[in-house]
């Protein structure tokens, strides 16, 4: 067995579960309020900056606790981007493109904000929060079973990943709220006529798939060696591409999507680096190599327009 | 209050903004008029600053007959040659100034009009988003790249007026050849809004199946505008090295092409004079922050983060309020529509 070959797969296995994680709350947030969220990467900023700041100025080391602040911070920061931004646009009618515009604007807001916020903090504190290390929580078991060993953050992943799964498969199929969402996100105005509160159910979406992100943000705590203010935007492509494999729609081709990206970083940077000497940080381009494919084969016509040329140019030519 | 130096302050304000400018310009032709999402603004103009900052590194070093094997421009022995051979041939400057405008032009310009083949068939976020990871990629590229300095960039690059002695003359020049350049970009995409193909940008960008319906060819529409926009931002680049004398991979972060979407958004999307006054104001910005606090002595907050955090805002804030901006979009004046205006009305008489 060729050395690394553990590693790959232990990587491929990570990556998909915080993909999952990440990409998961996209689609869903799309589906039901139809706003392409660029501020995405900030839930996972701030996520992992909740569990950071209670870590260096409080000393907490309990990864709970953290995850269920985070889950709070984050899912606030949704319901105030959606109720003093997205609404009020949607409102007037603003065009999506108009719409993603600002999520653009939120997004670099809410990045530099943090890096403030974190230059403030070092101002008093003397600790440098622009590069964190890697945290040990008190509360998440590791070791290793057979043979292969468990981090802390596979385990936490491992947990979140499926109890996201579960309780959003229960969510969705078997409480009334659940179906409320789907029926929002299926059809709004038929949802609104049959007694559903629209705005209700839009600012719930935001909160479970702000909350969401943010878990996954302090998971991430205990997996990357640095963290900084971008450890969101480092994430953004393949946590988009991921979502736009699925359509921005489906939640399956999501997952599959996630378990797809994963699988061509991993294995096929570690291949790249053994036989050519390419760098692990080239990883990106493989993400991207996979998006333009998408893009050109399978172009996603489902969610935010775009025109099948293809298709129109070979009835013209006849 | 320590001496301040309005002369200084007004060329620093008035080139960055020239620069500024054009690349708001364009991007107003592709986006406020072609209604492409272009989040990606920051690759043409990246890529037009290495072209020339590697051009004129290289060949400043070759033709003074240095070896670029062994001294390559990025090295410490690379940058105390390139000081010393720089400026001693005012018509080599000059020249590379002039080849790397239209190579950066053609580079830029034809990544532009690649990279619109796979958006072509999708919706705006599709198409901002690949863009907006075109710019990461492009860094994660030039860091790693040895040639072009990998993280530490280039420096110490020969600016084309830098044989000029006295250093306010050479500063003026300076602004002079980029307010020229901006003048000529102004006249350009001006023609080109208020020109048949403006319309059917127009057109494009307020109900694309119509203008599919209409005949016009889309994607090659698009293309082409993205060719012409990419081109001129590469130029912008170019510009930029030779104000800055220094390119690194982090000057070319995402932030810089959503400060170029704020000056779109605060000026009025679809107007070239809004872009113009957005640049101004927000470079105006930008530079009484860079001016201004460190004579405050706030040693918390660096004034990077704060502009960026200020830029983020406006654009929120101005889709919020008035998101036709301070000059909200005109009627196209096209010389045509007035002849048949005209005939309308000798007829009716």
């Amino acid at each position: 067995m060729i050395p690394g070959v553990q590693q790959a797969l232990m990587n491929t296995f990570q990556y998909m579960l915080f993909y999952l994680i990440f990409s998961i709350p996209l689609t869903l947030s799309y589906r039901t309020t139809k706003v392409i969220n660029f501020a995405h990467a900030n839930f996972i900023t701030y996520g992992a900056y909740v569990a950071i700041f209670l870590h260096g100025l409080l000393g907490l080391d309990i990864m709970s606790v953290a995850v269920v602040l985070a889950f709070i911070v984050t899912g606030a920061i949704a319901v105030l981007n959606n109720t003093l931004v997205f609404t009020p646009l949607q409102k007037r009618g603003s065009s999506p493109a108009i719409i993603m515009i600002s999520s653009m604007g939120l997004w670099i807001t809410y990045k530099y904000l943090l890096y403030m916020i974190t230059d403030v903090a070092r101002y008093y504190t003397a600790k440098n929060f622009v590069s964190y290390g890697r945290i040990t929580y008190s509360d998440v078991p590791r070791g290793s079973i057979v043979g292969i060993s468990f981090s802390q953050a596979l385990v936490a992943s491992l947990v979140a990943a499926s109890l996201l799964v579960a309780l959003l498969y229960l969510f969705l199929e078997k409480t009334k709220i659940g179906r409320a969402m789907r029926a929002v996100a299926d059809n709004p105005s038929l949802a609104e006529i049959s007694g559903i509160s629209r705005p209700f159910v839009v600012n719930l979406t935001w909160f479970i798939c702000g909350g969401i992100v943010g878990v996954g943000g302090v998971i991430w705590t205990s997996f990357s060696g640095a963290i900084t203010p971008e450890v969101g935007d480092s994430a953004i492509l393949q946590v988009f591409t991921v979502g736009f494999i699925g359509g921005l729609v489906s939640l399956l081709r999501t997952g599959i999507g996630a378990v797809l990206i994963s699988t061509i970083e991993n294995v096929g940077i570690a291949i790249l680096n053994t036989y050519f000497g390419i760098p692990v940080s080239f990883r990106p381009f493989l993400t991207f190599v996979t998006l333009i494919t998408t893009l050109i084969v399978f172009p996603p016509l489902g969610a935010g327009g775009g025109l099948p040329y293809r298709f129109l140019r070979r009835g013209s030519r006849k | 209050m320590i001496g301040f130096d309005i002369v200084g302050f007004m060329i620093s304000w008035l080139t960055l903004f020239g620069i500024y400018a054009i690349l708001a310009l364009t991007l107003n032709l592709e986006s406020g008029t072609a209604g492409i999402t272009n989040f990606g603004k920051v690759v043409f103009y990246g890529v037009g600053a290495y072209v020339s900052a590697t051009l004129t590194a290289y060949l400043i070093l070759i033709l003074n007959g240095v070896d670029v094997s062994e001294t390559p421009p990025y090295g410490i022995r690379g940058i105390i040659l390139l000081g010393e051979l720089g400026n001693k041939n005012p018509l080599l400057n000059i020249g590379l100034l002039v080849l790397s405008l239209v190579i950066a032009f053609a580079v830029s310009g034809v990544l532009g009009y690649l990279l619109t083949y796979p958006i072509l068939r999708v919706g705006p976020a599709f198409v901002g988003f690949t863009l907006l990871s075109s710019g990461e990629l492009l860094r994660i590229f030039l860091q790693h790249y040895e040639p072009v300095g990998a993280s530490k960039g280039l420096m110490a690059i020969p600016t084309p007026f830098g044989w000029i002695a006295d250093s306010r003359l050479r500063e003026v020049t300076y602004l002079g050849l980029v307010l020229g350049l901006l003048a000529v970009t102004y006249v350009v995409t001006h023609r080109l809004v208020n020109s048949p193909l403006g319309r059917t940008l127009r057109a494009l960008r307020d109900d694309e199946i119509a203008a599919l319906c209409l005949g016009k060819h889309v994607p090659r529409i698009k293309a082409t505008i993205l060719f012409i926009g990419s081109g001129v931002a590469g130029m912008a680049g170019v510009l930029l090295t030779y104000y800055l004398t220094s390119v690194n991979p982090n000057m070319f972060v995402p932030a810089v092409t959503f400060n170029v979407w704020a000056m779109i958004i605060l000026g009025g999307f679809g107007n070239l004079k809004g872009s113009l006054l957005g640049a101004s104001v927000i470079t105006f910005v930008d530079r009484v922050l860079t001016f201004v606090t460190p004579q405050l002595g706030i040693a918390a907050i660096s004034p990077d983060y704060l502009r960026w955090v200020i830029v983020g805002l406006l654009i929120v804030v101005v889709l919020l309020v008035n998101p036709r901006g301070l000059l909200p979009e005109k009627p196209i004046r096209t010389p045509a529509v007035d002849v048949i205006l005209e005939e309308f009305r000798g007829e009716s008489k």
